[in-house]
């Protein structure tokens, strides 16, 4: 048989649905069909569990929606759902814009080694688990042996027990997770500010315009679509990522303003064994990560300039 | 070269400045615990000083000696170990699927593994009674299997097929060769850059295991190293500071003179556990870009 045949065969086979071929590719991809059926999909009807009466011991009766009337009526879980909406407001009021302004000032350093090192040092906390950039503050900011207590006292003030007050708490996490995020974050920013054109900025210095104005005029508009895009990407997985940080940080001095919904439904539902009413506390959490990322889909579509979506 | 004004080198100075102090503010966590986690000098006397007073290696003995702290080490290392190669070799042979786009049921495959669990999910409390369903609970199975396949790992494998040239494999296909042996012999060896990429984000993510682990081991053996060192930052107990006395005077030294508390040992674990992230570090950064493409493409 000659070359043309076997081609013309070939291409003949891709027509029909069971050649060898795609079974042996059907067969390649069935360990990750099958770990993502179980592990994925079987928990998926779980979720009716929060209409039921369900304990440690299984399935009791149903109990229609009265497991989500207790839950709105307890106080707790309020406030595990407020903590968690503050987090993320100051997420993006601090902790989003904290990268782009990282990036623009660093993009001005013309000394190579130095700017180099810089970038190194700040990546690194992205890839060290929570729990040791809890344990790293927690041990810096300890009432006795803390350094910034130890520098307190150094001058002459009083410690401060950080981790125990409560009000201090958002702020304490939102600088954790701009020291733990910035330089990481800073990477895409400073692949977009390298793909400005070097003319329009020559072409501003001849036309007057200082530092400032071209920033406005120039780079800022430069990296305004990486901005937005990352911005409705970010509406896709608001809620999540909470449950490590808070995890370590949290203490029974400072729950009151660190319980979120993650931790509030592992209490409840791990360590209490009250499965019914911490499903329903996720169902309701998932509900409102899902409406998030339909909205983040219409976003993206209607503003990112190729409209691409994300679903 | 443009000529820069007076306020732009003024700029450019405390630009400077303030790029050292933000690397010192970095760094000072860092350096201040694994000061902590070498010094045993008793506190008392005010020292802001970061260098420590009596240094000493005790703690990182600890680490070693301390059954209930190398275990979870070791068990840190053995997921990580199992599950990256495990993860790599399951997502490199399904990515080859999902790059053929002809193939029926193409589509399909990209919503069931990536779209629809974007959407939808069991939640904590399914997941785990699933979990205990399956005898997994204080088995590693939990930490590895769940996680042995990924959606999005899978896509940036495929894209990373889609670039290698198309006339390779169709030389191979035409003298004779197998799907399978054409993705073994052929795409494979060519796909290395992107599967180091994911092998080094998968790596540091076993690595870190702590929330599967939290709510599916029970038993202290089975804890993974991050479990552990919360376990020593939270509780920092009478008993381990009689333990750690103990230790003292078995050194010879005496306990009233030395600071030796759980924190020490916990720094001590901080560092170890940073210690294979800095060393994998600067082949990390070759593959950032991957890294950010993994949350941002699309499937």
């Amino acid at each position: 048989m000659d070359t043309a045949t076997t081609a013309r065969k070939y291409q003949k086979n891709q027509k029909k649905i069971l050649t060898k071929t795609n079974i042996m590719l059907y067969l390649m991809i069935t360990v990750p069909l099958l770990l993502y059926y179980v592990f994925r999909y079987i928990p998926m009807p779980g979720v009716i569990i929060a209409f039921q009466q369900y304990s440690l011991s299984g399935f009791k009766y149903w109990v229609g929606i009265n497991n989500f009337n207790a839950i709105f009526s307890t106080y707790f879980f309020w406030e595990a759902f407020r903590n968690n909406w503050v987090f993320v407001g100051f997420g993006y009021v601090f902790v989003t814009p904290s990268p782009i302004i990282f990036a623009l000032l660093i993009n001005e350093i013309r000394v190579r080694w130095y700017k180099k090192s810089v970038q190194t040092i700040s990546t690194l906390p992205n890839f060290v688990t929570w729990v040791v950039i809890g344990g790293l503050f927690i041990q810096l900011l300890s009432p006795s042996t803390g350094y910034v207590n130890l520098v307190i006292k150094f001058f002459g003030g009083t410690p401060i027990f950080f981790m125990s007050r409560s009000a201090l708490f958002p702020w304490l996490f939102t600088f954790m997770r701009i020291w733990k995020g910035v330089g990481y974050g800073a990477i895409i920013y400073l692949a977009a500010l390298s793909g400005i054109d070097p003319q329009l900025y020559e072409a501003a210095v001849i036309d007057g315009a200082n530092k400032l104005r071209q920033v406005w005029h120039i780079t800022l508009p430069g990296i305004r679509n990486t901005i937005l895009v990352l911005i409705v990407l970010s509406f896709s997985h608001v809620l999540k990522g909470f449950f490590e940080p808070i995890f370590i940080l949290k203490n029974p001095m400072n729950r009151s303003r660190s319980e979120i919904l993650d931790t509030y439904i592992y209490t409840i539902g791990i360590l209490q064994g009250r499965f019914n009413i911490a499903t329903a506390v996720g169902l309701f959490k998932s509900l409102i990560s899902m409406f998030l990322l339909f909205f983040a889909n219409f976003l993206s579509k209607r503003f990112t300039e190729d409209g691409r979506s994300i679903l | 070269m443009l000529k820069r004004s007076t306020g732009e080198r003024v700029f450019n100075v405390f630009n400077l400045i303030g790029f050292f102090i933000f690397t010192c503010l970095m760094l000072l966590p860092i350096v201040f615990v694994f000061k902590q986690s070498l010094d045993i000098a008793l506190a008392g006397t005010l020292n802001i000083s970061l260098i420590p007073k009596t240094p000493s290696l005790v703690f990182y003995k600890m680490v070693i000696n301390e059954e209930s702290v190398y275990r979870p080490f070791l068990n840190s290392v053995y997921i990580t170990i199992v599950g990256t190669s495990s993860s790599i070799l399951v997502n490199a042979i399904g990515a080859y699927t999902l790059s053929k786009r002809q193939l029926p049921g193409n589509k399909f495959m990209i919503y069931f593994l990536v779209i629809i669990p974007m959407l939808f999910g069991g939640g904590l409390i399914p997941t785990y009674l699933l979990m205990r369903a399956l005898g997994f609970i204080d088995r590693f199975a939990a930490l590895i299997v769940p996680g042995m396949a990924s959606g999005w790992y899978m896509i940036l494998i495929r894209n990373y097929y889609w670039s290698i040239p198309l006339s390779l494999a169709e030389s191979a296909r035409i003298d004779g060769a197998e799907e399978f042996t054409v993705f073994f012999r052929i795409i494979l060896p060519l796909a290395k850059p992107v599967l180091s990429a994911i092998a080094l984000f998968a790596g540091v993510g076993f690595w870190n295991t702590f929330m599967s682990a939290i709510i599916y081991m029970r038993d202290p053996k089975k804890y993974t190293f991050p479990v552990k060192l919360r376990e020593m930052i939270l509780l920092q107990n009478d008993s381990d500071q009689q333990r750690m006395e103990d230790m003292l005077q078995s050194m010879g030294l005496d306990p009233n003179k030395f600071f030796l508390t759980a924190e020490g040992l916990s720094a001590a674990m901080m560092i170890i556990s940073m210690l294979p992230i800095v060393m994998v570090y600067p082949y990390l950064q070759k593959h950032f870009a991957a890294g950010i493409m993994v949350g941002s493409i699309k499937g």
